[in-house]
């Protein structure tokens, strides 16, 4: 009994760190032009980072951009936005990639970038943790 | 039987010096039209080595002792936009089973006609199966390649021009994926290369998708030829035997061959299951004139490794057909051959694979697997084979 009490408690301990660890990690924004009116909801928001959805609610092209490769911040957006592992994005614009049918987002190295992007472009769309937010750009989501 | 050789026909077509020619003709095209116009390289690998389980067996290319050529290859692909929705792109891959002679596989000018609407003209695959689009770009799925049993025809490319029109029905994304074309390519049959032509290939591919499910149906069909100089000798023996409908039987020549291809992809959480079913019908010819052959395949995700098991089974008919010709002494060193031939398209075989894929790098897996191979029509085909491979994209 008292072992199983032990085990129990050690396996509590577990998750309790686990669950802080997880939710410790930055919540991340996705960001718009700050005069883009569209509607966007979140399942829209997987699809235009899939590039299924081309097009704003407004009609405006979608331009997307993403962080590069290996940045928290894309893998946390890619996890709870897309629920996708980084491997899997990789595979799926692979496939696109690798038979005429897509070309992956551009990518850019940090926060600032992608702000400074968003800011410039009217049909941009991209994301940053939720720190870095400031007022040039509108937020739309946080994951 | 050296004809059921053609079910494994080699999938590509050989170098051509057209082949060449056409890329060259295309690069140049890229630097003259747009001397701005950048041009993106990417490409992919596969680096595979299999063996059987025992001295005597051989599967899909491998024997007992360790090899590295058959499934192993490496692709460049080159693209550039053009602007106004136009661009270029050229796949060339090498694989090691040709001795790394490098082939187009990919050649295209592609046209956004609008958000919905792309066009591509030149050589591109042949939208046959859920998979035939990345074929070959193994780190896009979970097996080292898709289920042989299934992804068995001969060729997988077309000149020609395919339309690729998405949409959404509903909740689903829908893509419809159109072509017209042909093919002229070398198939191996008993290592020789014998010309294969597909003219009036036409059919399409409806892919619908939502969250989690995807599901797919395809019909291609073509008129179809294929030399295989081992049966004149009997097609003209059926000639001057006065039954020349016998000869013509064996003749591939102008032959209507369908493909209809059904299939399903779930991919929950971390659970993924996948099916695929396909029916090729060629009739009048020697080969089969029905050939089924489906997988189903279950696998789990822990984390960045992929635990999965395939079950497939491919079954193949073929009628006799000397039925309406007289039992005649004078006739049966024609009769048992043209049996032999014909009988030898039966096919009754499944296979059990058990693999696993392990992510260990942001652009390379490792995979394992292992495949129990079973004939039901001669155990002695019978085969284990363990394959391991490390994928990348790049």
């Amino acid at each position: 009994m008292n072992i199983m009490i032990n085990i129990k408690s050690k396996f509590l301990l577990c998750a309790t760190v686990l669950l802080f660890s997880f939710s410790s990690l930055a919540s991340v924004a996705v960001i718009v032009n700050s005069g883009n009116s569209a509607a966007i909801d979140e399942g829209d928001i997987s699809r235009i980072f899939l590039g299924k959805i081309k097009k704003f609610s407004t009609g405006d092209k979608i331009t997307i951009v993403n962080l590069k490769y290996k940045q928290a911040t894309r893998n946390e957006f890619e996890k709870k936005a897309l629920n996708k592992s980084a491997s899997q994005v990789k595979a799926y614009w692979s496939k696109l990639m690798f038979s005429g049918k897509g070309k992956p987002p551009k990518e850019l190295a940090s926060d600032k970038d992608i702000l400074a992007f968003v800011a410039a472009n009217p049909g941009a769309i991209g994301y940053v943790a939720e720190g870095s937010v400031d007022a040039s750009v509108k937020v739309v989501k946080t994951f | 039987m050296v004809l059921n050789k053609l079910k494994t026909m080699n999938k590509h077509c050989g170098v051509n010096m057209k082949n060449i020619h056409k890329a060259l003709i295309l690069s140049s095209a890229i630097m003259a039209g747009n001397s701005h116009a950048e041009i993106t390289f990417n490409g992919f690998a596969s680096i595979v080595g299999g063996v059987t389980t025992s001295s005597d067996e051989t599967l899909y290319g491998y024997d007992d002792t360790i090899n590295f050529s058959p499934g192993s290859l490496v692709a460049l692909q080159a693209s550039s936009d053009l602007g106004e929705g136009l661009s270029v792109t050229a796949q060339i891959l090498a694989r090691g089973e040709d001795d790394w002679d490098p082939d187009f596989e990919w050649a295209y000018i592609a046209y956004d006609a609008s958000d919905n609407l792309r066009i591509l003209a030149g050589r591109q695959r042949v939208p046959f199966y859920m998979y035939s689009d990345f074929l070959d770009v193994s780190y896009a799925y979970p097996w080292i390649e898709p289920p042989a049993g299934v992804y068995s025809l001969g060729f997988s490319t077309f000149d020609g021009i395919g339309a690729m029109y998405n949409s959404s029905i509903g909740s689903f994304d829908s893509s419809i994926h159109i072509i017209y074309g042909g093919n002229t390519s070398d198939l191996f049959i008993q290592g020789e290369p014998q010309t294969s032509r597909l003219r009036d290939l036409v059919g399409a591919a409806w892919t619908l998708n939502r969250d989690w499910l995807t599901l797919r149906v395809a019909y291609f069909q073509a008129d179809t030829s294929i030399d295989v100089p081992d049966v004149t000798p009997l097609v003209d023996g059926w000639s001057q035997a006065g039954f020349p409908e016998v000869g013509e039987g064996l003749k591939i020549e102008g032959d209507l061959g369908a493909f209809t291809e059904v299939g399903f992809q779930i991919d929950y959480e971390n659970i993924l299951i996948i099916g695929e079913y396909t029916l090729l019908t060629l009739d009048n010819t020697l080969l089969a004139d029905d050939a089924n052959s489906y997988f189903l395949m279950g696998g789990y995700r822990f984390d960045n490794v992929l635990v999965h098991v395939t079950y497939g089974w491919d079954d193949s008919i073929k009628d006799r057909i000397t039925n309406d010709v007289p039992v005649i002494p004078q006739l049966l060193p024609l009769i048992i051959p043209t049996n032999g031939i014909t009988d030898g398209q039966a096919e009754e075989s499944n296979y059990i694979t058990l693999g696993l894929r392990w992510d260990f790098h942001d652009s390379a897996a490792l995979k394992f697997e292992y495949t129990s191979y079973s004939d039901d029509l001669n155990s002695n085909n019978d085969a284990g084979l363990f394959r391991t491979a490390l994928v990348t994209v790049f």
